[in-house]
């Protein structure tokens, strides 16, 4: 049969005629957009915000976790924090020019740049620090918590002068006081200052004593909590050196604030953040070298060496308060065992792992000792070479594992009563090099005759859950997030390990109870190590040295968790439309390029 | 068509009886999925508010900057009983709220839907169109000449490019076209420096950002057009009324219109199940080009345990493949009289 080809393929041609047509308009179109500027000589400044994936539909609040705006640029702090190895109340500065503080921290006092602005032309003034504090207090944490009892919570803020204001601190002294005022988040009073109701201030100084009353104002206080969290104001009023022109799911644009106190060192017009919803975003924007910096991501060695190759691309590293570690569960056996935990530790080659699992961002640990190898030296001393090391000793391992009474037989270690002992590593199957590295040191341990296999959670959430119900032996864990110590030790002697301190009081929960998922016991030789912790925040610095130096050979003898490697801060750069960034090792390192930018460090490139 | 004479002397259009049915099964259906996956979504295990914490904590933020930013999101957790959280959601849905979202806190899932839905509907739309219209066109040709070699290439190309997994074809795309010859951005809905309007630079964006999400669409659904098409030809190029349209000597346009009318039928019904599935996004592509559409967002909510956001799109999914399905019954029962009178026609 002989049907209407010939219509058929008159059809075809003009489809196919539409379709090139289609393709040469879109690809014109692709030349206009490459093609259209709309910033000056100053350029976009084109990167990526690690902390968080843009979402167009977040109100423009920078107390909304999602929110609009984005730190450094356009959300300002009182102060930003320098990546000290040891000292948390280090800073640069910020919305406030300079800061005293009393030798206790009893007392802040921080001068505002005197030249400090609102997008919209208005002055930051001290009333705008009040009512970003008045703000904070409904968030609740750090500073600014309505419960009395808690360390480190600020009892009375005055305004001294119009650009300067006090915040005084309650009876139980923290010793990180001063780092949480300066990290306080400024807003414009003209704007949230109706958040906050008539009589707030009364309501606050109620809410710091005790019975009925003091309760209902914590209640009230907390309760207006989503009301600002929620808020959305029509247009951003930014303090910082940008402020948001525009957002889409896809990217926000700011542009340059012509009020920002120090514009002459603000160099790009705009700044351009793109979204990502994947790693594998963040490496083809780096592979066309679109992003002028972006923080780090987990990059496999393959695409590294693209991005490396692509014009301009530069790494910058330095030191990262951050540590991964396996951890164990010790309320389940033979991990209970202080002998099976070395005999695991000894077993590990640290190098060969993180060679595999992380080469660019992650130096071996030296040994275990809690807290990131750098800070180690610079908190230990010569104290770090008096820890065991647990280097790679197959035969004192068998020593550990059969002081431990574990057996050999046919040439695989098995439970003391013969039942076979099969060791499973948890990871979340989303961070690839925790399974990098589980699959390493399964395999090492295999070498030994150890029954090991890695099990991989579903996504992060599920992981954390799962881990927090005590369903796993050994799960790989985040440590060290320093500098703060009472922050470094508290991952390993914290809520995950029975210790929480509720209402200034601390309290020790059960293995498997309240999130107490490490199962380690509450003293051990007469020491309280949750106790030691939960005093770093209220110690003097040499008591803190001591206690440090304590809970370091505590946990280097007792490895409730065995540190793996310690993590590199790695920053992409690229040199061909900007320079000047940090230095490797530089104290800035860590934060955002808008901060950068504040330090006077990016420069256009020289053609 | 004859109207119905229901009891009572009360005249109803079959048409309209039809409807009705679909509509009262559509309702019991909504609320049957509505129900399993309200109580499937608060026992996916999680703590959202711990995960956003220690997802901060990974992303590098000190212990105290994320406590702060988190604070304050219990205040977003659903309370209650569960008997207690499901009348509260159904007597919220009845007012058409969906609830606040926990990972965009106090965002309506509302809002978040709707603002998803405009992105899912350009690539998807235009994806399955394209795809839809291609597939038909080349299925027609293939099923006509498929003794022939083009016939042949046409069924081999469909067969190869149904079997390629989405992603594939995605992940291939994206290599070739932002990185072995980078005429096409990598990602995003839009380039923000266009300020949003019917201007010439904001449109071409578009349409640029939207060209390979679709181009991915449309390969990747292409081949089940193709050889759906091919198939239905071949089958109605055997039927008795082809055989006596030829021995009335009726024109080629004529037997063509013939072949093309009947072949392509089921394949509307498809088509308009593929348009309900629009709803749900295209998972795979949204996310390799961060096209934020309804995809997206449901792996999202998935991923921080936003229940209210996880709620809302399971719910508009499931009314869109309900009314996609009644829509395809009635359309069918238009198109098609054999449907329509019972095969009498």
């Amino acid at each position: 049969m002989v049907l209407a080809i010939g219509d058929l393929e008159h059809f075809m041609k003009r489809l196919a005629a539409i379709t090139a047509l289609a393709v040469i308009i879109t690809a014109t179109a692709c030349g206009t957009t490459e093609a259209t500027g709309t910033a000056g000589p100053g350029g976009i400044y084109t990167t990526i915000d690690g902390a968080k994936q843009i979402d167009a539909t977040a109100p423009i609040n920078p107390f909304n976790p999602q929110g609009s705006t984005f730190v450094g640029y356009d959300a300002m702090s009182l102060a930003w924090p320098k990546n000290d190895l040891m000292d948390p109340n280090q800073f640069y500065p910020g919305i406030a020019k300079s800061w005293t503080a009393t030798p206790d921290q009893g007392e802040v006092v921080v001068h505002l740049q005197p030249n400090a602005r609102w997008s919209d032309g208005k002055p930051v003034t001290s009333e705008d620090i009040r009512t970003s504090i008045g703000l904070a207090y409904t968030q609740g944490g750090s500073a600014y918590t309505v419960d009395a009892g808690a360390a480190g919570a600020a009892a009375d803020i005055q305004i001294l002068d119009g650009k300067t204001v006090k915040v005084v601190q309650g009876a139980n002294r923290s010793n990180v006081f001063l780092r949480n005022v300066l990290s306080t988040v400024v807003v414009p009073a003209h704007v949230y200052g109706s958040l906050l109701p008539a009589g707030f201030w009364t309501k606050l100084k109620a809410a710091r004593g005790t019975g009925p009353a003091a309760e209902q104002a914590k209640t009230e206080i907390t309760g207006l909590s989503q009301k600002v969290i929620t808020f959305a104001p029509p247009k951003d009023v930014s303090a910082g050196p940008f402020v948001l022109e525009r957002i889409n799911p896809g990217a926000a644009l700011l542009k340059k604030n012509e009020y920002f106190y120090d514009a002459a060192k603000i160099v790009p017009d705009k700044v351009k953040v793109l979204n990502y919803t994947g790693n594998e975003q963040i490496w083809n924007y780096l592979v066309s070298g679109k992003l002028d910096s972006a923080p780090f991501t987990a990059v496999p060695a393959a695409v590294m060496k693209r991005i490396k190759e692509t014009q301009g691309n530069g790494i910058r590293k330095g030191f990262s308060p951050v540590a991964a570690s396996l951890a164990f569960n010790q309320a389940r056996k033979p991990y209970d065992n202080v002998h099976v935990r070395r005999a695991l530790a000894y077993l590990i080659d640290r190098s060969q792992v993180t060679k595999i699992a992380s080469p660019e961002a992650g130096t071996p640990s030296v040994t275990t000792t809690g807290i990131h190898g750098s800070s180690a030296k610079a908190w230990l001393g010569d104290g770090l070479g008096t820890l065991e090391p647990y280097k790679l000793d197959p035969a004192k391992a068998d020593q550990e594992l059969k002081a431990a009474g574990m057996v050999k037989k046919g040439g695989t270690w098995a439970m003391p009563d013969g039942k076979p002992w099969k060791v499973e590593l948890h990871v979340p199957a989303s961070f690839s090099d925790w399974v990098a590295a589980a699959k390493s040191v399964t395999s090492q341990l295999n070498d030994h005759g150890i029954e090991a296999s890695v099990v991989t959670s579903a996504d992060y959430i599920l992981y954390l859950d799962e881990l927090a119900r005590g369903k796993y032996d050994i799960g790989f864990w985040l440590m060290a997030l320093g500098p703060s110590p009472y922050n470094i030790y508290q991952r390993v002697y914290g809520s995950a390990n029975g210790w929480q301190l509720l209402a200034g009081q601390l309290r020790h929960s059960p293995p498997g109870k309240n999130g107490n998922w490490m199962g380690g016991p509450e003293t051990i030789g007469g020491v309280n190590p949750g106790e030691l912790t939960s005093r770093l925040n209220l110690a003097s610095p040499a008591e803190q040295k001591r206690i440090v130096g304590t809970l370091a050979k505590l946990t280097n003898e007792q490895l409730p968790v065995i540190q793996i490697y310690d993590y590199v801060n790695t920053q992409f750069v690229n040199d061909t439309r900007y320079t000047g960034w940090p230095a490797a090792d530089s104290e800035a390192l860590r934060l955002p390029a808008g901060v950068w930018m504040q330090l006077g460090m990016i420069r256009k490139t020289s053609l | 068509m004859k109207p119905f004479a229901a009891r009572g002397g009360l005249r109803v259009n079959p048409m309209t009886r039809r409807l009705a049915g679909h509509l009262a099964r559509g309702l019991v259906m909504i609320w049957v999925v509505t129900t399993i996956s309200f109580v499937i979504i608060r026992n996916i295990p999680g703590n959202p508010v711990l995960g956003q914490y220690e997802t901060l904590i990974e992303r590098g933020m000190s212990p105290d900057a994320a406590e702060r930013a988190t604070a304050a999101l219990y205040g977003f957790l659903p309370t209650g009983t569960l008997w207690e959280q499901y009348t509260g959601y159904m007597k919220a849905l009845l007012h058409l709220d969906l609830g606040q979202s926990l990972s965009t806190p106090g965002t309506e899932v509302v809002t978040l839907i709707g603002s998803a839905t405009k992105w899912t509907v350009l690539p998807v739309l235009g994806g399955t169109l394209l795809s839809f219209v291609l597939g038909v066109t080349l299925g027609v040709y293939a099923g006509i000449k498929r003794s022939g070699k083009l016939g042949d290439l046409l069924s081999i190309s469909g067969s190869l490019l149904h079997g390629v997994p989405q992603y594939v074809i995605g992940l291939l795309v994206l290599a070739i076209f932002t990185t072995l010859w980078p005429i096409f951005p990598a990602g995003g809905p839009v380039d923000v420096e266009f300020v949003p309007g019917l201007n010439a630079g904001y449109l071409a964006s578009l349409v640029q950002h939207a060209t390979l999400p679709v181009l991915t669409y449309a390969l990747a659904s292409y081949g089940g057009w193709v050889l759906a098409m091919k198939s239905s030809v071949a089958t109605v190029l055997g039927d008795d009324f082809i055989l006596a349209a030829e021995l009335r000597g009726l024109s080629r346009g004529v037997l063509f219109r013939y072949v093309a009318r009947n072949a392509i039928l089921p394949l509307f019904t498809i088509l308009a199940l593929s348009l309900g599935m629009l709803f749900g996004g295209a998972i795979f592509i949204e996310r390799i080009f961060n096209y934020p559409g309804l995809g997206l967002l449901l792996v999202n909510s998935i991923g921080t345990r936003d229940y209210a956001l996880m709620g809302g799109t399971f719910l508009v999914t499931t009314m869109a493949i309900i009314v996609a399905n009644i829509a395809a019954d009635l359309f069918y029962a238009v198109i098609d009289p054999r449907v329509r009178t019972g095969g009498a026609a």
